[in-house]
């Protein structure tokens, strides 16, 4: 079984061919957003709060960082920093995937003017580098799929949810990997996840994972009520957090819990597996794209347009109102379920082959209408 | 008719998959429930009881625990935040709930 795909040197293969620029601070995302401008076939990385992190906060950062760059769908990269000690940091984490990397600060080019000179002439190279390969066949069995929702509401979990649950059932029958993540989104139904898991240990960690965040909140004396399900889940039926996650676990489909992970952190084999992440959209692409996500499976209710920079999302809805309303953002429309009586294997298979196509290069709509950005967590102070 | 899903037999709520109309009998697909009559409008999407639910009882679907009634609810009553809560990551309890 096998999709068109791009052969890395890390022996992965990656369903698109992006050149990354990538910065390392705040103070670079002008650069980068002035290289992306000037020069097609690349993708921005950047994002605020990037300077000031400490500990487990900076570690995190740049392992994120780190990850999409080293992200099979990425051809080469081009690291965009203030000041050569962070940029070449940052650099050494991603030459050893065997891709081109190539860096430019701000500091020693005598400003964003020439760092942008530079950045473009750089980039430009490597895009045409990039434009050299061909795509080829690949085995399914390379892919990792995040499996996400957002804007959910009631038709998320009566058949979005499930029809993604189907299509990742079929990727690990492939050989592939599935990831399932936000953390606060399995309240109410982490009693029957853990049972899927196929060690206590495993099982374990889980529940640690869920019930730890959950005393988090506690001990803070936040009520979790105020904030998830957020405003418009609630306009869209969904009443508690248990009844959002009840809906939510039917994205992981049938098989069992091979691993847990942390924020960022890759899959070590085929299977299902879970990563605690925060449950907005943007943070938890982020982060399922730092662990290797070529592709998003991304389920919405009332409408959530976004994807993410490096990975590539499909979004579908069982909702018929959103499928007509938002349908400039729907890719794939699963509203038949509840309509004309499509069974969910049917639309779970309809989602899976679309998939395979969209592996081999079809275009989704937050691809071609860029709407796609990147969130690093933070968990911990500022300096 | 609006039409509206129980998947499970214990559940003591149905979803609504067509916007409803005080009055309106719910034509159930999935686990059978008593009939229906919705006491108020319900939108597409929304929830509403089958059955009568006491105050303090927990509401289910999917055959799992979703939250807990605030108030006294009657059979054919919209479900939804104004008269359940959650049962979890409630802060606001205090630390030891």
């Amino acid at each position: 079984m096998t999709f068109q795909g791009f052969q890395r040197p890390s022996g992965v293969s990656g369903i698109r061919n992006h050149v990354a620029i990538v910065s390392v601070m705040e103070s670079c995302n002008t650069v980068v957003r002035g290289i992306c401008g000037a020069v097609y076939g690349t993708v921005p990385i950047t994002m605020p709060f990037m300077r000031g992190q400490l500990g487990q906060d900076l570690e995190t950062t740049m392992a994120t960082l780190a990850g999409m760059a080293k992200n099979a769908n990425v051809f080469g990269v081009l690291v965009v920093g203030l000041e050569p000690v962070t940029s070449e940091t940052l650099a050494a984490k991603i030459t050893p995937s065997g891709k081109p990397v190539e860096v430019v600060t701000i500091q020693g080019s005598g400003g964003t003017i020439d760092a942008t000179a530079s950045g473009t002439r750089l980039a430009a190279r490597l895009v045409r580098q990039a434009s050299a390969l061909s795509r080829e066949s690949c085995p399914l069995s390379d892919l990792i799929v995040g499996l996400e929702c957002g804007g959910s509401d009631t038709t998320s979990g009566l058949a979005s949810n499930p029809s993604i649950g189907h299509a990742a059932d079929r990727v690990v029958a492939a050989g592939g990997a599935v990831v399932i993540s936000e953390t606060s989104e399995f309240l109410g139904a982490e009693h029957i996840f853990a049972k899927r898991a196929v060690t206590p240990e495993i099982g374990e960690k889980f529940l640690d994972a869920v019930l730890g965040h959950e005393r988090a909140i506690m001990a803070e004396g936040v009520d979790l009520r105020g904030a998830n399900p957020t405003k418009d889940n609630i306009r869209g039926g969904l009443t508690t957090i248990e009844e959002k996650s009840l809906g939510a676990i039917a994205k992981a489909g049938s098989t069992p819990l091979v691993g847990v992970l942390s924020y960022g952190e890759a899959p070590t084999g085929p299977g299902l597996y879970f990563m605690a992440t925060p449950a907005p959209a943007v943070e938890s692409l982020t982060a399922l794209s730092a662990g290797g996500s070529q592709l998003n499976l991304f389920s919405t209710g009332v409408g959530n347009p976004i994807g993410a920079m490096i990975s590539t999302t499909i979004k579908l809805t069982g909702n018929r109102n959103t499928a007509e309303s938002f349908s400039d953002h729907i890719d794939c429309d699963v509203s038949g379920i509840l309509e004309r009586g499509e069974s969910i294997s049917e639309a779970g298979d309809r989602l899976y082959d679309y998939l395979v196509r969209v592996a081999g290069g079809e275009l989704t709509s937050s691809e071609i209408l860029g709407v796609r950005d990147t969130a690093v967590s933070r968990f911990g102070l500022s300096m | 008719m609006p039409r509206a899903i129980v998947l499970n037999s214990s559940d003591n709520v149905a979803t609504l998959i067509d916007p409803g109309a005080a009055g309106d009998r719910l034509t159930i697909q999935g686990e059978a429930q008593p009939e229906t009559i919705l006491q108020s409008d319900i939108p597409y999407g929304h929830k509403c009881a089958t059955r009568p639910i006491g105050e303090g009882e927990q509401i289910f679907k999917y055959g799992e625990i979703v939250g807990q009634a605030t108030c006294p609810i009657a059979a054919g009553e919209h479900v939804h935040v104004h008269n359940v809560d959650s049962l979890r990551a409630r802060g606001d309890l205090g630390a030891d709930s």
